[in-house]
Order: structure tokens, then sequence, then C-alpha cells
């Protein structure tokens, strides 16, 4: 649909630019023939995860000369955007980093394109799977993935005589412990209930309490619903009874720092934060983690990156190749010995292993009953909602279900949108 | 005793302008947890490998290179370019010349954002993405500084210029040898102002460059913070490193204004 | 006559001949898309269709765009405090005097000081609980509020933060507008008996005020484009929009930046920042008509 004429001559240009730098790199020639050099460029956002993603272009070398992997850094602050940028232009990468709430954006737009083959996605959590289909089709592969349980401080708990928690604990035992671990003279709090991911915290007491935050077709918000509501009020409650700090606070200091501080007992936080608490020097010994409380049923988040093919790629049938490299047993063992948890079922244990102190096995154990986060085509535009309208309820400015129920107003219409 | 008040005024403004700064080096001497404790501790620690560990992350010659020969040529672009716009704007009669400077000037009125996603397109049209042009080229015109130059133009003795005129100067010999010279305080500010935005830019190099090789360094230590867990004490030793080729610059350029004294003579 | 007339003409269009240049393909191109683009749906990669007015009806009816602007103009109001500040602080640095090199040197390094530093260094002075503002006051017996989290207290916390950020600035900018006043003035002002405060009042500030106007316009665009500070208080996206007090701190440029880069809502982005262009000329070209009231040109 676009008119202009520059566009189109920037697309020439931008053609002709790629082409010229192609033929820098790897000495010329088309891609059709599989035996000529060609340079992927492959964009991630994770610093920390760099040294691994190089480590794995060369692996993948190895075994396809032909294929050299350019791993392009871009902070998380600047990556969609950039993204965003490139993509309009048709320059987008050969392969990259694609995360659960922008994925149907990308996928209906074209910036991204569909597996070439069918592959057995069986390895992998079905929950991450499920996430990155399209209109019944599979975009690319997971790479990773992340539940969440809850933290503990274990000094705080000795301190205060409270059992530590037990696998199949219930809202109730969490609520009791969260009561008893409270200490307002020293400034003590059970947990914390903040407002700034819902991932670790709204989502997962929602599905507990057999709500729902989207509708499966995408097209309905849940947040009306009276189940949806009680795992909003879990965490109302709390602030309200003083076993969590207000939101004026939380944002003054965040919980993850309150808890650093011994200030927090129980903080709900990611698989990606073992590094944090074991690199911290006050957490370092003294927590561990313990799957979410049970409400209704058993719930966690899932969610992973993927590892997707760009749409307009001059390459796609070498990107291709590579993103499969990327979601295979061995790709997957060697990320597992430093980054996040790898998706491929089985390749997990070097992670655990790595902090034989913690009980990181929860995390995979809780992988049986997770469910998916919640996106669709435009899940910016309602996690803007969700923020706007349930701030009012956290601050105390409006009642949870009324607050809950202008939101689910407000997404719908947003949903219609899409 | 006037000058003991004076004093004590400016010492209390300084501690206030300096603090953030102060904060920074005594972050960048920390481990990571005690820099994100609470309570924040104020004493410095002595964890120089910090500074160290910047060299392994990133490749800090080369990105500093990069921010240099960026801001240099933007810098001198623009006091060029500005100041040739500005001299015209402010003594040169030509039809449109209100309107033209008022469109000049709309431009300084439209928020930066805004250009990001535009310039982007203009850039990979040019195929000019991951190189220092990328860096530089916008960055050589600015609304700004043609304002800027005007007011202290508009400001100057005419008389100089005229006995000039009179004298069979074209407006090049007058811009060049009159009007330049006498408006070096200006020139030097807005030569200040453009190297510290040239060398802080962060999002248009992070979005237009990909390769480190070709990152600033504002942008190569923007790189630095994870999606988890930024380690701070590493970025603020990052960003002081980055931070004393411009302080030391507005240290030697600021005695520019003390020459100007010198020659106006007034005392405290 | 006729003759040197054109010469002078085409000198200046030669002049600016290069800015215009630059600053027509890099700037006012983009803007004249935008306005296009402000009357379409505009989707998240570039295909757009023609809506009309629509983004526009809907910019009146849209209460979010009525508290930004309300923020903003709180905000720039509130920020021209550091105009007066910066030309004080100027006139004290603005003399042969020990140790002035290093007090430059000080007001100079907000500028220079790591924006995440910054941010730092003002959420622990503002903190509800460890802030230092929290424990002076404690110490006279006052209980004082989460400054940026609480509704009546962000604002103002945050144009704090604004001056202290400009002051900086608009003191380089100064100094060099003094320095362009000639010296003979004030030796004759001497002569006449006239002590520093009368100096400062009939010469500097009138002969400043060229450069004063350049500030205040300056001043007041930055202000209306507020965006980077809030970022630094208060983080960016849902962390920012989780902070009790953001609807007193949104401003229209973080709701621009919001709709055209986290929502995909890009054609009512267009529109959006189109407005406050409009809003901008407009004050802009007020403060030009009202300069003739105090501007004295040489």
């Amino acid at each position: 649909m676009r008119m202009r004429g520059t566009t189109r001559i920037g697309t020439a240009l931008l053609g002709i630019a790629a082409l010229a730098l192609t033929a820098a790199c790897s000495g010329g020639g088309d891609d059709e023939s599989g035996n000529e050099k060609v340079t992927l460029s492959y964009a991630v956002w994770d610093q920390n995860q760099k040294p691994a993603m190089e480590s794995l272009a060369a692996e993948f070398t190895k075994t396809h000369p032909n294929i050299a992997v350019d791993v392009q850094l871009t902070p998380w602050e600047g990556y969609w955007t950039k993204l965003k940028a490139a993509a309009t232009g048709g320059a987008a990468p050969d392969v990259f980093w694609m995360n659960g709430p922008n994925f149907q954006l990308y996928a209906s737009n074209g910036v991204i394109s569909p597996n070439p083959e069918q592959v057995d996605t069986s390895v992998y959590p079905k929950a991450l799977a499920d996430l990155y289909t399209f209109e019944g089709k599979s975009y690319g592969l997971p790479k990773d993935m992340d539940t969440v349980g809850v933290w503990y401080n274990k000094t705080l708990f000795d301190a205060a005589k409270v059992a530590y928690p037990k696998d199949d604990w219930t809202w109730a035992d969490f609520q009791a412990a969260a009561a008893k671990l409270t200490d307002p003279a020293k400034g003590i709090f059970g947990t914390a209930a903040p407002l700034s991911s819902f991932q670790e915290y709204q989502y997962d007491t929602i599905a507990q309490a057999g709500g729902y935050v989207i509708s499966p077709d995408g097209k309905t918000s849940g947040y009306a619903d009276p189940k949806t509501i009680a795992g909003l009020k879990f965490w109302t409650d709390l602030i309200a009874g003083k076993q969590s700090p207000d939101l004026k606070t939380m944002t003054d200091t965040t919980p993850i720092q309150l808890f650093e501080a011994g200030k927090v007992a129980m903080y709900w936080g990611g698989s990606w934060n073992v590094s944090e608490f074991t690199g911290n020097d006050y957490t370092k010994g003294k927590v561990d983690v313990a799957p979410l409380p049970k409400g209704e049923k058993q719930a966690t988040i899932i969610h992973g990156v993927s590892n997707q093919v760009g749409g307009k790629s001059e390459h796609s049938k070498q990107a291709w190749e590579f993103v499969k490299f990327l979601g295979s047993q061995p790709a997957a063992e060697i990320l597992g010995k430093t980054g996040p948890i790898p998706a491929y079922n089985g390749t997990q244990t070097a992670w655990v292993a790595a902090h034989p102190e913690l009980k990181l096995q929860t995390f995979l154990d809780e992988v049986a009953y997770a469910v998916p986060y919640p996106v669709s085509k435009n899940t910016a535009a309602w996690n803007e909602a969700e923020l706007t309208h349930l701030t009012k309820a956290w601050s105390g400015e409006q009642p949870v279900d009324a607050a809950a129920t202008e939101l689910a107003a407000a997404m719908n219409d947003l949903l219609a949108k899409e | 005793m006037r000058r003991a008040g004076l004093h004590a005024v400016l010492i209390v403004a300084s501690i206030l302008m300096v603090l953030p700064f102060l904060w920074q080096i005594v972050t960048s001497l920390k481990t990571l947890s005690s820099a994100t404790a609470v309570p924040p501790t104020l004493l410095p620690e002595g964890h120089w490998a910090n500074f160290g560990k910047v060299f392994e992350l990133l490749p800090f010659g080369t990105q500093f290179l990069n921010t240099a020969i960026t801001a240099v040529a933007r810098t001198a672009g623009q006091v060029l370019f500005c100041s040739m716009a500005a001299y015209a704007f402010a003594r040169l009669r030509f039809p449109g010349r209100n309107a033209l400077f008022a469109i000049f000037l709309s431009v300084l009125m439209v928020p930066p954002q805004l250009f990001i996603i535009p310039q982007y397109q203009i850039m990979a049209d040019l195929g000019w993405l991951n190189s220092l042009p990328a860096l530089i080229v916008p960055g050589l015109f600015s609304a700004f500084g043609v304002f800027l130059l005007r007011q202290f133009f508009l400001g100057l003795p005419i008389e100089l210029e005229e006995a000039a005129r009179i004298d069979g100067a074209g407006p090049w010999r007058i811009y060049w040898s009159i009007v330049l010279p006498l408006a070096r305080p200006g020139m030097v500010a807005l030569a200040v102002l453009v190297l510290l935005w040239s060398w802080n830019d962060l999002f248009w190099p992070l979005v237009v460059n990909t390769d480190p090789e070709k990152m600033t360094l504002s942008a190569g230590l923007a790189s630095l913070q994870g999606q988890y867990q930024t380690d701070y004490p590493i970025l603020m030793a990052g960003s002081l490193l980055a931070s004393v080729p411009v302080i030391a610059v507005f240290v030697f350029l600021q005695r520019q204004f003390i020459q100007g004294i010198a020659q106006t003579g007034i005392k405290g | 006559m006729q003759r040197h007339r054109v010469t002078e003409a085409l000198w200046g269009y030669a002049f600016i001949a290069p800015t215009a240049l630059g600053l027509a393909v890099f700037y006012l191109w983009p803007v004249l898309q935008t306005a296009y683009y402000s009357f379409t749906e505009w989707g998240a990669f570039g295909g757009h269709t023609w809506t009309g007015t629509d983004n526009y009806v809907r910019l009146i009816h849209d209460p979010e765009v009525g508290r930004a602007l309300v923020n903003t103009f709180a905000y720039t109001f509130l920020g021209l405090l550091s105009i007066p500040l910066a030309i004080v602080f100027a006139a004290l640095l603005n003399r042969k005097m020990r140790g002035v090199g290093i007090y430059r040197t000080f007001f100079f390094l907000p500028v220079v000081t790591m924006p995440v530093a910054v941010a730092m260094v003002w959420r622990w002075l503002y903190n509800g609980d460890y802030g230092l503002i929290n424990y002076v006051l404690s110490l006279v017996g006052i209980d004082g509020p989460n400054w940026i989290a609480d509704p009546d207290t962000a604002l103002y916390a945050l144009v704090v933060i604004g001056v202290w950020t400009s002051v900086g600035y608009n003191l380089i900018i100064f100094l060099a507008g003094m320095q362009a006043i000639p010296a003979d003035y004030y030796e004759a002002a001497e002569l006449d008996g006239a002590g520093p405060l009368r100096q400062f009042l009939r010469i500097t500030l009138p002969l400043l005020s060229p450069t004063a106007f350049f500030v205040s316009v300056v001043s007041v665009i930055g202000s209306l484009q507020l965006f980077d500070l809030v970022f630094i208080i208060a983080g960016s996206g849902n962390a920012a929009r989780a902070n009790p007090a953001y609807p007193r701190l949104e401003t229209v440029v973080q709701l621009f930046y919001d709709r055209a880069f986290v929502t995909n809502d890009r054609g009512y982005g267009a529109a959006i920042v189109i407005m406050l262009l409009l809003i901008i000329t407009v004050l802009t070209a007020l403060q030009f008509r009202l300069q003739r009231k105090w501007v004295h040109y040489a």
C-alpha cells in the first residue's frame, strides 16, 4: 500500500546495498545454489547471552561452512523500535529473537515467515509451541522458556518460625505465611504485590483462580469474569492487609530491591532471577524457591523467546537452517550451560545442576500445568489498558471489581480494532 | 564579607550540581549488590576492576574514536552552517527571509522522537545504515544553532559591519572577518552544546547502527543494560571514562569566557 | 542600487542553502509525511488507509490527551524558573574571581552526568522511606510524602529535576551572551559610580535580552516536548504507568511515543504530535510578537 516514490527507490537502493553488502562479506553470488557463502544477520537483545549466541553461531558454521552468522546485539530498550524501523523498510535481520506479546503483530504483518516445513514441536513444552502458532501455522522455533516461582528468604522464615513452603501449598498457606512473616516494627512485609509485571503476578493468580485474561479465540477480555477478579483480589487484599507494601512504596523502591534488602520475605519471580539472587551479596545462600501456591488449580505462566526468520530475508533457506539448528537438542545443551532454561525437553539438566543449592527443578516441574502467556495481535494496546485501569484498584482509589469491569470494556474495544 | 557570602551561595549550589556526578564516581567503585542496596550506602569502595571490565565488554577504543569523529564533525558542521544561515537571517535582506526563518524554527518545534523512523528510512534509502555518515550527516544541520547564533549576531554592534561595507567588503568578507570573530563566545557556546549532545546521543546511534565497531560510546554503554539485570557499577565506570574528554574540553573552552572578561575588565 | 539588492539577496540564499537543504531532507520531509499520516490509520509497519479527520475527532474526546496537555502546560510554566536562576548564576560566575573556573565546571557537570546516575540520585533523594529529603524533614518532625509516587507532589518533583538539568545548559548560553556585551559600557557606568547591582540591571539585563529571548523560546519549546525526564524518574512503559502519580506526570510527547511506538496506533500518534506542533507554533509566534516589548537589539 505504500505509495511514496522515495520508498520504492529506497527499496531498490536497499536491495542494491544489501547485494553489495553480501558481496562484500561473502565474495558475491546468489543463494539459490546453496554452495555460495552467505552471512546471516541474527538480532538478539540480551548482552548476557551474546557469548552463548556467538558460540552457537560458530557451532552452526562448522557444519554449514558456507553460512556465517553475525550476531547483532540491540539492548532491550531499543530493540523493538529498531526492529520496527528496519521492518518498515524491509530491512529486518535474517533471524531474530521474538517474544510472545509481539509475535502475532509481526506474524500478521508478514515481518516473520511461517515455517517452510513441518517440524516436530512435541519436543518443546506445548504451551510454547502454541504461543508461536498463528492462524494454524507455526512460526520459528522456541529458544528458551521461563516459569514463575516463589523466591523466599529462609532467614526471615526462620526468624518468624514459619515452616518453608511445601510443594503442594495453597493460597491459604501462602496468605497465612505472609501474615506471620509481616513485622511492621521491623519494616518487614510477608510479600510484595506490584503492578509492573503481570507475568509473575496477576496472570498467574488469574489462572490459579480459574479465570482467564483473553478468550482462546483472542476476541474477548476475561477481566469481567468473577474468577479473574478473584485472581486480582488476591493481590489487592494483601496490600489492604499490609502484608505487602503499598503501591507508592513499591514505586519508590522496587520489590526486588526490598527482597534483596531483607524487607520482603516472599518474592514472586521468574526462573530468570537465578543469576540475580545467586549473585547478590544479601540473597546469596539465604533464599530458595518454591512452586506457586495452588488456588482453585495449580498454574504458572510460561513464556519463552523464539527464533524467527525475517519475512523478507534474502537468504530465507539458510536462515531457516539456522533456526532449525538453534531449536535442536545440541544447541539447547550449549544454551543450558550458561543462559536461560532451554526450551528443548530433556536438555535442562545442566541448567538445574548449575545451582545445586537451589531447588531449580521447581521451575521445570511447573511446566506440567503451565498456561501460555496471554497475547493477541496487538498485545501492547491492552497491556497499557491493564495498567491504566488496575492502578486505580492497586492504589485503593477504586474497588478491584469495578476497575476490572472497566478494563474489560476498554480491552474489548481494543480487541475489536485488531 | 560580600565575597564570602557569594562563595557560600556558589558552594551550596555547586554541591547540588555535583552530587549525581559524585554518586556516579562512588557507584563505579562498588559491587553490583551494594550499588542497588536499600538504603543506599554512600561510602566509596575499591572495586577498580569495574573500569577494567568496561574494556573487556566494549571495543572501547573504536567506539571512542567513533564518538570523537562524530562529535567533531557535527560540531564543525553546525558551527559553520548555522553561523552562515544565522548571519543571513540577522543581517542580509532577501525576499522570504522571515517566512524561511519561521520554517527553520518550525523544525525546532517538532519533538525529536518523530524523526527516528523517517530518518532511519532515509539512511536505508541512501545505503548508509551501519556507517559513520549515518551518525554524522543528520546532525550537521540544526535549527537550534541557527536561532542561537542569529540572536547573537543581532546583539552585535552593527557599526563595524557598516564601515566595512562602505569600504567595499562583500557579505562573505564581513561575515568571515568581522562577524565571526566578534561572535566568538556564541560560537563557543554552540560548539560546547553540540559537542555535548553529540557525545551523549544514545538512541539514534543505537537504532541506525548495529555493528559494535560502528557505534558510539553512549550507545555501546546502553547495550550493557540487560532486560532483567544491569551491572550499574560497570555502566557508571564506562560512562565516567566516556565523559572525561567532554569535561576536559569544557574546562579548556570555558577559559574563552575568562579571556573575554579580562578584556572587559569587570571586577567582582 | 537595484543590482546591489539582488546580489545581497543571492548571498542570503547562498548562506542559508546548506542548512536549508539539510533541514528539508532530514527534518521537514518527515514532518510533512507525519502530517499526512495523521489523516490515516497507519499500521505498525507502514501500510495506511485514509480516514480523514477521524484521528482528530478522537483526539478531542480523549481524556488522556487533555490530561497530558494540562501536565505539559503546568510543567512548562513552572520550568521557566530555570531562566532567572541561570541568569543570576551566570552573572555571579561572569567575573574575575578565584575558583570561578571550578564553579563553572561544577555547574556544567549535571549536563555530562550519565542519565542513569541522575535518575538513581533523584530517586534516592525523593524516596519516601529512605530518601534524604524525608530524612531531613523527619528531623523537624515532618512525615514527608512519597514525592514521585504521590499525585500531589510528583509534578513538582519533576519540575525541580527539570530546572536542575537545564540551569547548566542555560548558564553556558548566558555566559556567552554576557561576553558579547562590550566592556566600555561597564567602564562608562563605573565612571558614573554605578555599583554591581545597578550595572547588572541597567546594562547586563537589557543587553542580554536577545539571548534571554532565545533561551525563553527554546525552553518553552523544550518543556512542551518533555519526554526523557519522566522516563528518568518513573521508568519506561509499564513501570511508568504503574506509578499511581502517572496521570499527573504523563506528557503529550509521551502519549505520542506510546501511541506511535508502543500500542501501534501510529496514525493517532501522528495526530497528537501535529496538535502539539500547532500549539508550540502559536506559543512561539506569541513570544516573537511580545519580544518587541522587552528585547533590545543593538
